[in-house]
């Protein structure tokens, strides 16, 4: 009878003892991973977001790691290329006056870069559309020899070893293991957080800013003989064209086509957003043309016909002299400088430039 | 915890019966290595450096419409031994053959970021044109114009007419009944011959690299689609 007793208060104490393990580890568990969700908000006017949260829910942590991510150069071979080295903030995240970006060893990129903005509204990334989901875009810059020249491992290692980044990725998704997976959905919820829709365009769009006459006309011209392919509001349909531009030597980039094999796609690119254009010259896919002007005058006597040169250029474009300086005057309106200005888009290791600091002033 | 293992993490269940798969690597009748000289149909003198290939979504074909599948995804590595040991969970049931993809299948192609076998850090994966390399095959031929005598064929591309994924039936001998906790052995050889001789041969001198999707990587695909060959099937104690 004692010994039935004791061994039921043995099983009673171990049964105890199991569910207090159970237990605490449920509220370590609890205290350690309590993210703080996030909402990207669709401006007024705006489409669906592409981006599927459902997989990636964003959240402050894992928007604060993209961000340390997104600026730190250990995510290339040599340490010198983080993703903002070709993708600066003030330029809108494109590289500014350059045609082609630098990267490891003396390289440079074969394309201009892209500005980095509204990524949540797109489907297909890269100028040919060869990327079909930006989670895995972010491999293609990481590991390109010319680009930041980095294997997905060597990233890991260096996560791994770094007194910050194993609690980051903990606060972000539950526990620090550090996998490509992880990587990558952190910068892409960096990313796509990144949204330009406060320009004085979309102001004026609310009624909270009015155009001068320059950019009024500039708007009703742009409409007319500009929107069927940077239509609004993302100023872009994100289909690919082809728009005339000769060949250049030494750069054979077939485009689109590259990546449907379709002769039918040979020399289309996407079309870009024309939102902060003003902010990422040199333009074009290749960065020819060093001003807007530039590329305004290509359209109105520079195109040069092939089979595959879109029909809404083909016969160029008329616009005079007084009607470009009208269109670019509404272009200048499409800049963002709420997001360029943005600290919560800035380098979190950097300090605001141009914040009062009252100590100086002693 | 999540799991590195290379089997997608299941529901563990009871009542489950497992098949094993094991798979044997030759050219021709000849067992591989990269020790070996081969000849292909070309006449074409080569050696191997990798040799590796996804198998994924495996199903148990049975009597009934039904098919028993299983979210299964392997990444096979001439140079990992255990790779080619694959273990897949199913309903128990009589089943007259098993049916696999050769490849990732298009889903797992357009949804992003994946972990396990299809961690892009495998070097399956290609960046700058979405998709995976559903199989490759790297060594050294004298014909090759490559550098070193290089040739590479990675085989890929998950869309419409140059869609290179390929379903593989094999039929067992005589339907066989898996009991719960019984495990059905499978002897499964795959013939690298066979990439290079099929519907249109390839020859290394000819095209000593296929590495994007288009018609010469479907070509491959249509001949390597024949390579496996089931050996054996029977029912063990797990």
């Amino acid at each position: 009878m004692k010994k039935t007793k004791s061994t039921i208060s043995f099983i009673l104490l171990v049964t105890i003892a199991f569910g207090l393990m159970a237990d605490s580890c449920k509220k370590k568990d609890a205290s350690a991973y309590n993210p703080t969700l996030e909402t990207l908000s669709v401006p007024e006017g705006f489409p669906a977001i592409a981006y599927d949260f459902n997989q990636n829910p964003l959240t402050k942590e894992g928007f604060e790691l993209g961000r340390k991510l997104f600026y730190d150069g250990r995510l290339s071979r040599d340490g010198n290329f983080p993703c903002a080295s070709c993708h600066q903030q003030f330029a809108a995240f494109s590289s500014f006056d350059h045609s082609f970006s630098h990267g490891f060893d003396d390289g440079f990129t074969t394309r201009n870069a892209p500005g980095l903005f509204n990524l949540a509204w797109q489907k297909e990334f890269h100028l040919d559309g060869g990327i079909n989901h930006l989670d895995v875009q972010q491999l293609a810059p990481l590991t390109a020899p010319n680009e930041m020249a980095e294997t997905i491992e060597n990233i890991i290692r260096k996560l791994k070893a770094d007194p910050d980044y194993p609690g980051m990725f903990k606060s972000a998704f539950g526990n620090d293991e550090i996998n490509s997976q992880r990587l990558l959905r952190a910068l892409s919820q960096f990313m796509v957080s990144v949204v330009s829709s406060q320009s004085k365009y979309d102001l004026y769009k609310k009624g909270e800013a009015s155009f001068t006459p320059y950019e009024e006309r500039g708007y009703t011209l742009f409409k007319a003989k500009c929107a069927s392919c940077h239509t609004e509001p993302l100023f872009t349909d994100l289909s690919y064209r082809n728009i005339g531009l000769p060949g250049i030597p030494n750069l054979l980039d077939a485009g689109r086509m590259r990546i449907t094999n379709d002769p039918a796609d040979s020399m289309k690119f996407k079309v870009p957003s024309l939102r902060n254009v003003v902010l990422s010259q040199p333009y074009m896919h290749d960065g020819r043309f060093a001003s807007i002007e530039a590329c305004l005058q290509h359209y109105t006597s520079g195109v040069v016909n092939g089979p595959t040169v879109d029909p809404l250029v083909r016969n160029r474009i008329a616009l005079n002299r007084s009607e470009i300086v009208d269109i670019v005057a509404f272009l200048r309106t499409l800049t963002d400088t709420v997001m360029t200005k943005n600290p919560r888009f800035a380098d979190p290791e950097s300090k605001p430039i141009f914040s009062p600091d009252p100590e100086q002033h002693d | 915890m999540l799991s590195f293992s290379f089997i997608k993490k299941e529901t563990l269940r009871a009542d489950i019966a497992t098949v094993s798969i094991h798979l044997t690597h030759t050219f021709g009748a000849e067992a591989l290595s990269f020790e070996k000289k081969f000849t292909n149909s070309a006449g074409e003198e080569f050696t191997l450096s990798k040799f590796k290939y996804y198998l994924t979504n495996f199903k148990l074909i049975g009597n009934s419409s039904k098919a028993a599948s299983v979210e299964s995804y392997f990444l096979v590595d001439e140079e990992q031994p255990d790779s080619k040991k694959l273990i897949v969970s199913f309903e128990p049931g009589t089943y007259t053959g098993l049916r696999f993809l050769l490849g990732v299948d298009s889903i797992r192609n357009v949804s992003g970021a994946q972990t396990g076998a299809l961690d892009p850090l495998h070097g399956m994966f290609w960046t700058w044109n979405t998709g995976y390399i559903m199989a490759k095959i790297e060594g050294h031929s004298p014909v090759s114009r490559m550098p070193g005598n290089f040739f590479e064929y990675h085989i890929g591309g998950f869309r419409g007419e140059t869609n290179t994924l390929k379903q593989i039936d094999l039929k067992f001998p005589q339907a066989l009944t898996l009991q719960k906790n019984r495990q059905l052995k499978i002897q499964v050889q795959a013939d690298l011959a066979k990439w290079f001789s099929g519907p249109v041969d390839l020859s290394i001198a000819a095209k000593p690299s296929i590495t994007s999707p288009g018609t010469n990587a479907k070509r491959i695909a249509d001949n390597y689609a024949d390579m496996f060959t089931l050996m054996d099937a029977k029912t063990n104690e797990p």
